[in-house]
């Protein structure tokens, strides 16, 4: 009997093999885009162009009526189109598992200080690809961005983990991987609660870890020569973790939100012969001679709100506002100004639909338009070690490629088709009008909001015009506005402008309702909660009397 | 080739040059200058060149070009030194454990705090800015000049001593932190904060000896097999360089019993301390203080502010003056930064200093205690343009600072600022108008 089952799981398995290795060969389609204005990034662009993209790589790009169009290539008619290579965040901290709150026993654990309790600033052995967790919504977000590729990397902690380089197509996280793991990410954080407390231990902590590795890899190498007379090492997985970093040289990426993180950044890496990049770094520009000096690769954020310690925030609304508005928005220009190379990316963004917004304002600021678009394009591309893969438009590239309703940093253009390792997917428009609904959900409801923080009792009330929605969120945590709604037949969409312990945010709804009854989805920066709701009858004025 | 090399050398000149030539040209003419070290000049010029003070009388004739500041009818004096401060920084303690050698304020500078621009704006030029008193060994603190709007690195002064913060008493023993958030933590009492200093110092002497054998090893013409560096300890070194005399010690410290201990302790190891911190009690051991040639840096008054602050006196810092111990009037806040002149002068009332005297506890005593009397301190040829101009007698109660000056660059001007402020707040009245009428 057991042995029928073993030769029943072994021939399962051993067919299920077969399904996988057969999927894997499995032929890409053949697709020609044609009539496009082609911006292939590494060339100047091909009016009345062609691409031909077959088994999810790009095979020719030119002009039409040079290249055959194959016979078995399904043809795209993109007249008046724009196309462009797949853009390319090299830094996000999308596409996570959120990370849980500690329970209260464990934080009392952690407090009584275990000596062989794992601190809490050491999640260096951390990968982000096992911590994938794919969400259509914000694939297609990233979509609507022209964005293909992405770094995902984990955000917390000092040392916080190791990032994955992932092709965004489809929802298997295995055949999205172009790089595991890429680099490993600092932050200049502190531990809450434990050592580091400060800014200061935390330099002190990773010094102190940079020649613990290089102490252990010197100690091993001369055990695995000659061992006589030394003392077995230890197995250190933290010190492991950190050996191709710290002795090989791969990657490291700090993340640096002001000029003292950048010059601290820099310190560390020329004291340690790392390989190190910064990223954030919405203030390079003030420390430019740094930046121009240690020549490292450079990722800058497009999120260019100024930080908390800026001389520009502390001295009165006037400069405050001058600050956000002109000042650093300009940081780009700045740079590039200064014949200083860089890549943008949209770390620090809660919604992709900013990217495109924000590479306009940076644009605006002086910033010039193909610059911008080889910084999402083919100077990441080149920073992330995969130049041969993406990044331009070319023939034996991966045919990540983004087709626009017009020059895409164009104020009014949208991304219309969007190509990811050869496979085409539609993006999702944005409803321009709804279709008239016969439903009213004016008044005010009664919802409950399952978060990852638990559960929590909200009041929303609903102002609707035709099929417009707008009102207001009201829970312990204050009221906030509904704004941009939309009631397209039974579904719902609006967006809740959210101001959490001073941080704005932007949630997002979507989901269905009816007379009595409301359920669906609230999306915060990536992470999801679901909400139901009921209507209190008579649009809450009972209970308000009661 | 040859071009190349005389371009080369050229490059290397040019930057030679830009390194010595770090300050500005300046003239101030026709004040009291208080020099501190040469007395009292009516009517007194000050020629700076290149940041450096190149000469001192009366009608100095102005190079051409020059910048020349009118100093008839006020006074002149070498720019204040705040011994012990906690400004121009992104955090003050790492107090999540007791011992915390390896921190470095040098790695938390923050030139954007609008404490320096207080400090300016009272006369102060140079600061010592510390770790807190949270640990018993603290971390390594650092000497800035108050150059606002400059970056961070060019603030340090690299002539200063290299400076490590201990701490005794009740703050490294945290009997102010009874809240549940904090958890207990070694050493809870005075003996415990003595011992685990002992105890540190022992691993460091340890450490010491453990590299001086490796590098004795290692000289040798054929080094033993399987010769491996011991592992650097961060938190050790700091405690290496002051039992090699290479930092020396600032101790935090309230009552004469503690201050005697860690006198004691710099015995026993072998380290120098430069100064007492606060030393209230310091009037009690004034002979022992002197005796091992400390300083101590105290507030004027304001006593009593807990438990072991209660035997402390207004006379403290006149008396220990007066019997040789070199002191000198520390801030210890962003606010009280701005008037050390007054808290000098009240030394003259309580412990009957005179002019001079009280001038030096902010002057040329800290730049004692700092290891930079040589470049600062007092209005001296040769010395750093660090000066402060104040309308009244820097002493008198009614006394303002006009103007602060490092290496002949003005960085305070209070009739610019109270216009550059004025511009400000017409500007911010607009923005809140515009703000009211896009609401509409």
């Amino acid at each position: 009997m057991k042995k029928q089952k073993i030769i029943l799981s072994l021939f399962l398995s051993a067919s299920l093999m077969i399904a996988t290795l057969a999927a894997f060969a499995e032929v890409g389609p053949t697709y020609a885009i044609i009539h496009c204005t082609v911006v292939p990034v590494n060339g100047p662009p091909v009016e009345n162009g062609v691409i031909i993209i077959r088994d999810g790589l790009i095979e020719s790009v030119g002009v039409f009526g040079d290249i055959t169009i194959p016979d078995d290539a399904e043809v795209i008619e993109a007249g008046e189109m724009y196309a462009y290579p797949g853009l390319i965040s090299a830094h996000t901290n999308l596409l996570l598992e959120p990370s849980s709150p500690p329970s209260q026993t464990q934080r009392e654990a952690s407090s009584s200080q275990l000596p062989d309790e794992e601190p809490g600033w050491q999640k260096s052995e951390l990968m982000a690809f096992e911590k994938l967790l794919i969400k259509t919504t914000t694939i297609e977000d990233l979509y609507k961005a022209g964005i293909t590729t992405v770094l995902v990397a984990p955000e917390q902690n000092i040392f916080a983990g190791q990032s994955v380089i992932l092709n965004l197509r489809g929802e298997n996280k295995e055949a999205m991987v172009l790089k595991q793991p890429f680099a490993l990410h600092i932050n200049f954080v502190t531990a809450r609660g434990e050592y580091p407390s400060s800014l200061m231990g935390t330099m002190a902590l990773l010094r102190q870890s940079f020649l613990d590795t290089e102490h252990y890899f010197l100690y091993k190498e001369q055990f695995a020569k000659s061992p006589s007379g030394l003392k077995r090492p230890e197995h250190n997985p933290f010190l492991e973790s950190l050996l191709p970093y710290v002795i090989k040289k791969d990657p490291i990426i700090f993340n640096c939100a002001n000029i003292e993180d950048i010059k601290r950044a820099i310190r560390l890496i020329q004291e340690f012969k790392l390989n190190g990049t910064i990223s954030g770094a919405n203030e390079a520009w003030r420390v430019v001679d740094w930046i121009k000096k240690a020549n490292l690769p450079l990722l800058v954020s497009l999120d260019y709100r100024p930080p908390n310690m800026s001389k520009y925030v502390r001295q009165g609304d006037a400069l405050k506002k001058e600050a956000e508005e002109n000042i650093y928005p300009a940081n780009a220009a700045n740079l590039h100004k200064n014949g200083v190379k860089f890549a943008l990316t949209s770390l620090g963004l809660s919604k992709s639909a900013d990217v495109l917004k924000n590479l306009r304002t940076v644009i605006k600021s002086g910033f010039p338009e193909d610059e911008a678009l080889k910084a999402m394009t083919i100077y990441p591309a080149e920073y992330l070690g995969i130049k041969n893969l993406v990044g331009s438009l070319e023939p034996g590239k991966i045919a990540n490629v983004v087709l626009t309703t017009g020059k895409i940093f164009d104020e009014k253009t949208v991304v219309q088709k969007i190509f990811v390792d050869g496979l085409s997917f539609e993006v999702k428009q944005p409803p321009k009008k709804a279709e008239s609904t016969s439903l009213d959900i004016s008044g005010k409801w009664k919802a409950v909001v399952d978060s990852p923080m638990g559960a929590m009792d909200m009041t929303i009330e609903f102002i609707q015009d035709g099929s417009n929605i707008t009102g207001s969120f009201t829970s312990e945590m204050g009221k906030w506005n509904i704004t941009d709604g939309i009631l397209n037949g039974k579904e719902l969409t609006f967006s809740i402008s959210a101001n959490i312990m001073g941080e704005s945010m932007s949630m997002e709804f979507s989901g269905t309702v009816d007379n009595e009854s409301l359920e669906g989805n609230i999306s915060v920066q990536g992470e999801n909660a679901k909400l139901k709701a009921t209507k209190i009858p008579n649009g809450g004025v009972e209970e308000n009397l009661l | 080739m040859k071009n190349k090399l005389i371009g080369l050398v050229l490059c290397l000149i040019l930057i030679g040059l830009s390194n010595v030539s770090y300050g500005q040209d300046l003239l101030i003419k026709n004040g009291t200058l208080l020099t501190v070290t040469k007395g009292e000049i009516p009517n007194g010029d000050i020629l700076i060149i290149n940041g450096v003070i190149k000469q001192i009388g009366s009608n100095i004739q102005a190079p051409e070009g020059i910048q020349v500041v009118d100093a008839t009818g006020k006074f002149v004096i070498p720019g204040i030194i705040d011994s012990h401060t906690h400004i121009a920084l992104s955090g003050t303690n790492e107090g999540s454990v007791a011992i915390t050698s390896e921190v470095d304020m040098r790695d938390v500078l923050n030139a954007e705090d609008t404490g320096i621009l207080t400090a300016l704006s009272g006369g102060v030029t140079m600061i010592h800015t510390m770790h807190g008193s949270a640990n018993p060994i603290a971390g390594e603190n650092i000497t800035l000049k108050m150059k606002w709007g400059k970056a961070s690195e060019e603030l340090i002064v690299h002539e200063a001593d290299r400076t490590l913060k201990f701490a005794l008493g009740e703050n490294p023993k945290r009997s102010s932190s009874t809240g549940s958030s904090t958890s207990p933590r070694y050493p809870q009492t005075r003996m415990g904060v003595n011992a685990i200093i002992r105890r540190e110092f022992k691993k460091a002497q340890n450490y010491m000896e453990q590299w001086d054998r490796y590098e004795k090893l290692k000289a040798m013409k054929k080094p033993p097999q399987n010769l491996i560096p011991p592992r650097r300890d961060l938190r050790l070194e700091p405690l290496v360089a002051l039992l090699r005399g290479e930092i020396v010690a600032r101790c935090h410290a309230y009552q004469a019993d503690e201050m005697i201990e860690f006198i004691n302790l710099s015995k026993e190891f072998g380290f120098k301390i430069a100064c007492f911190e606060h030393a209230w009690e310091g009037y009690k051991i004034a002979k022992e203080i002197v005796a091992n040639n400390i300083g101590i840096s105290v507030f004027a008054d304001s006593w009593a502010y807990k438990m072991e602050a209660s035997q402390g006196i207004a006379y403290n810092a006149g008396f220990c003056a007066d019997q040789g111990i070199l002191v000198s009037i520390n801030s210890d806040s962003g606010e009280r930064i701005r008037r050390l002149f007054n808290d000098a002068a009240k030394t003259m009332k309580y412990g009957g200093l005179s002019e001079n005297e009280a001038l030096r506890l902010i002057t040329l005593n800290p730049a004692i205690q700092l290891g930079v009397d040589n470049i600062v301190g007092s209005l001296e040829v040769g010395k750093h343009g660090d000066i402060a101009i104040f309308h009244e007698h820097p002493l008198s109660a009614y006394t303002r600072c006009e103007m602060t000056i490092i290496e002949g660059e003005i960085y305070f001007d209070r009739e610019q600022y109270l216009n550059e402020r004025e511009e400000l707040e017409k500007k911010e009245k607009e923005t809140a108008k515009n703000k009211e009428g896009g609401g509409q």
